[in-house]
């Protein structure tokens, strides 16, 4: 994978989670991939969580509402701590980053996810992949945890 | 009757200034007096407790007392002598518009930060005047501290070359001290008065400064957040206090007067603990002889997450305390200013003694450096005095907030059980109380436009 930066071979694997919540609320039969723009980083001690607006189909800009509101999408995963040794935090993930991962939804239908075994790829600043891409695409992107973008169940 | 008036508070107020004058003259070194030959700790003060309240507050009503002003002028009048300018804070219909005009006393009255806060009543009594705004209270336009007793006297650019200059000092003499249990100064150990008790002020509590003095402080863009806040405070009368939603207090509230009551310190040759609070917890943990790691966007003991409070490492130069804190989290302190999470502080821990000897306090030196906020480093100077050891006096309790205010349509509003409302979920890390008011308060004006974080179509694709 050319220009591919592991920060954390250890980050796949089934890492201890001190829960603060039940992970029932997530359909874990479920899974949604997405390519965004962060918004924010929330770096909560219980769990991390990634805001980010949902690129549109060319990556061009993001999808909006019909207030013309960009779609946002919470994807959350460990606590705040052990999400930086991976390499996500507030200060690697500023606004504008671009950024690609698979989440199991809400079983509610709201927009945010649990990120479960999904790595996270950064696509390099300011670049985005090419028309229906994602970040692990892109020479030069930054690959959180192992492996490949899950495969989405759910569109 | 009119003209005896005024000529008699024009000496009143001729009194004052030379009052003035002569305080900013009269200084004492911080901390013990050896730390007035080092380059880094101990420098005068000039003490906040030695100028006069600029107000306007209204003074009195409790407890049956008589009620009284203080304040050059209210209810619509202008204090003479001052010629007020055509558009101020409480008059504008677009405060973003009047970027000239901060510089300016004038524009707010000669309000200090903590009485425009306080005109509609956030302490008790409001003086904001019959026809709301436009007729609200004036400050003493003559008072002030000087700037130079609110900015660093040392020459350090950051915390690091401040605190490595400590360091050096130190070990010029041998130092850093190594305590053990057998020579650490145990005597610290216990509980200290509420700092902002009576004579123990510092320019922080925003009752003594102009606010175009303190917005000199800042850079551009938390000038425009700073006078954000006091329009909204001020004017339009929607204050968003971090307490009162049990958000974090943040930690420039460490040195505001009414975020912290008694502190309790627990002393020990490795880790200094110091804890306070009222509406959150302030615990401060000195990790003596620790070092940060420098890889990163700021110096840092644990994993990359910014903390409301920071880290802090420390050493002990005889039984003096300096620490290094790094990794905050950024916030606001209401009435004062905006800190970013670019906010590091040297803060040096020197008891102090009566002629005999005996341990009265600590005096609690405090510089910050935020190249963000700041445009340059900003020193605090308090007492810590000492009430007893940990044998007597109530303990320390620890505080969970639980939330009773919330914000419904962008105000304030204490709820009862059972109470619906719409509720907007806010981004607690995206200044929420900006949010609310540029959303419900802010229409027609034309706040500064940030850059577009969502287009790509100029891409390095």
């Amino acid at each position: 994978m050319l220009g591919a930066v592991l920060l954390a071979a250890s980050a796949a694997t089934v890492a201890p989670v001190h829960a603060h919540h039940s992970f029932s609320i997530f359909d874990s039969a479920k899974t949604k991939v997405f390519t965004g723009v962060v918004v924010r980083v929330n770096p909560d001690v219980n769990h991390l969580q990634i805001f980010f607006a949902v690129m549109n189909e060319e990556r061009t800009n993001v999808l909006r509402n019909a207030k013309g509101e960009p779609i946002i999408w919470a994807v959350e995963m460990a606590g705040s701590a052990q999400a930086a040794r991976q390499g996500i935090s507030v200060n690697a993930f500023p606004p504008r980053t671009i950024m690609s991962v698979g989440l199991h939804p809400l079983r509610s239908g709201e927009p945010a996810g649990d990120r479960g075994d999904s790595p996270l790829f950064k696509c390099p600043a300011n670049t985005p992949p090419k028309a229906g891409k994602h970040c692990d695409s892109v020479e030069g992107h930054v690959a959180i945890g192992t492996g490949k973008l899950p495969v989405a169940t759910d569109s | 009757m009119r003209n005896r008036v005024w000529a008699a508070g024009v000496i009143v107020m001729a009194t004052i200034i030379g009052l003035s004058v002569a305080a900013q003259n009269r200084t004492a070194p911080a901390g013990a007096p050896a730390a007035a030959r080092s380059a880094g700790r101990g420098a005068p003060v000039v003490y906040a407790r030695d100028f006069q309240p600029i107000g306007p507050n209204a003074t009195g009503g409790r407890g049956g007392a008589p009620r009284g002003f203080n304040g050059s002028a209210r209810d619509g009048a202008t204090p003479a002598g001052i010629t007020a300018l055509p558009i101020d804070i409480f008059t504008t219909k677009d405060f973003y518009k009047d970027r000239a005009l901060w510089s300016d006393k004038r524009y707010f009255r000669c309000n200090a930060g903590a009485a425009l806060e306080a005109q509609w009543g956030a302490n008790g009594t409001e003086i904001i005047g019959p026809k709301g705004p436009a007729t609200a209270a004036w400050g003493y336009c003559d008072r002030d501290m000087p700037r130079s007793a609110l900015v660093s006297p040392y020459p350090f650019k950051t915390a690091q070359a401040h605190y490595e200059a400590l360091l050096a000092e130190a070990r010029a003499k041998g130092g850093p001290t190594k305590h053990t249990y057998a020579t650490v100064p145990g005597e610290w150990t216990g509980r200290y008065q509420r700092p902002a008790a009576a004579g123990n002020d510092t320019w922080f509590f925003m009752q003594k400064v102009q606010i175009s003095t303190v917005l000199s402080l800042l850079t551009p863009e938390y000038q425009t957040r700073t006078v954000q806040e006091h329009f909204h405070q001020g004017n339009s009368n929607v204050a968003h206090w971090p307490s009162q939603y049990c958000w974090p207090e943040g930690f420039m509230r460490r040195w505001h007067p009414a975020a912290v009551g008694e502190h309790q310190i627990i002393v020990t040759p490795e880790l200094v603990q110091l804890m306070t609070g009222v509406a959150r917890n302030f615990v401060t943990n000195v990790y003596v002889g620790r070092q940060f790691n420098m890889e990163g966007a700021v110096p840092r003991l644990g994993a990359d997450v910014p903390r409301w409070y920071g880290e802090t490492i420390g050493f002990w130069d005889g039984d003096v305390l300096v620490t290094w804190t790094s990794n905050v989290q950024g916030w606001k302190t209401h009435a004062t200013f905006e800190h970013s999470s670019k906010m590091q502080s040297i803060e040096i821990y020197s008891p102090r003694r009566d002629a005999s000897g005996t341990f009265l306090g600590l005096t609690h030196e405090a510089l910050l450096y935020d190249p963000e906020a700041f445009v340059e480093p900003l020193r605090i100077v308090r007492d810590l005095n000492k009430l007893s050891g940990p044998d007597q006096g109530d303990p320390y309790t620890y505080i969970e907030c639980v939330q009773t205010i919330f914000p419904v349509n962008g105000k304030a509003t204490p709820l009862s059980p059972g109470a619906t409302f719409e509720y907007e979920v806010l981004d607690i890390f995206g200044r929420p109380w900006a949010h609310m008011w540029e959303k419900y308060n802010e229409k027609g004006m034309e706040k500064p436009r940030n850059d577009d974080i969502f287009d790509f179509s100029n891409s390095n694709r």
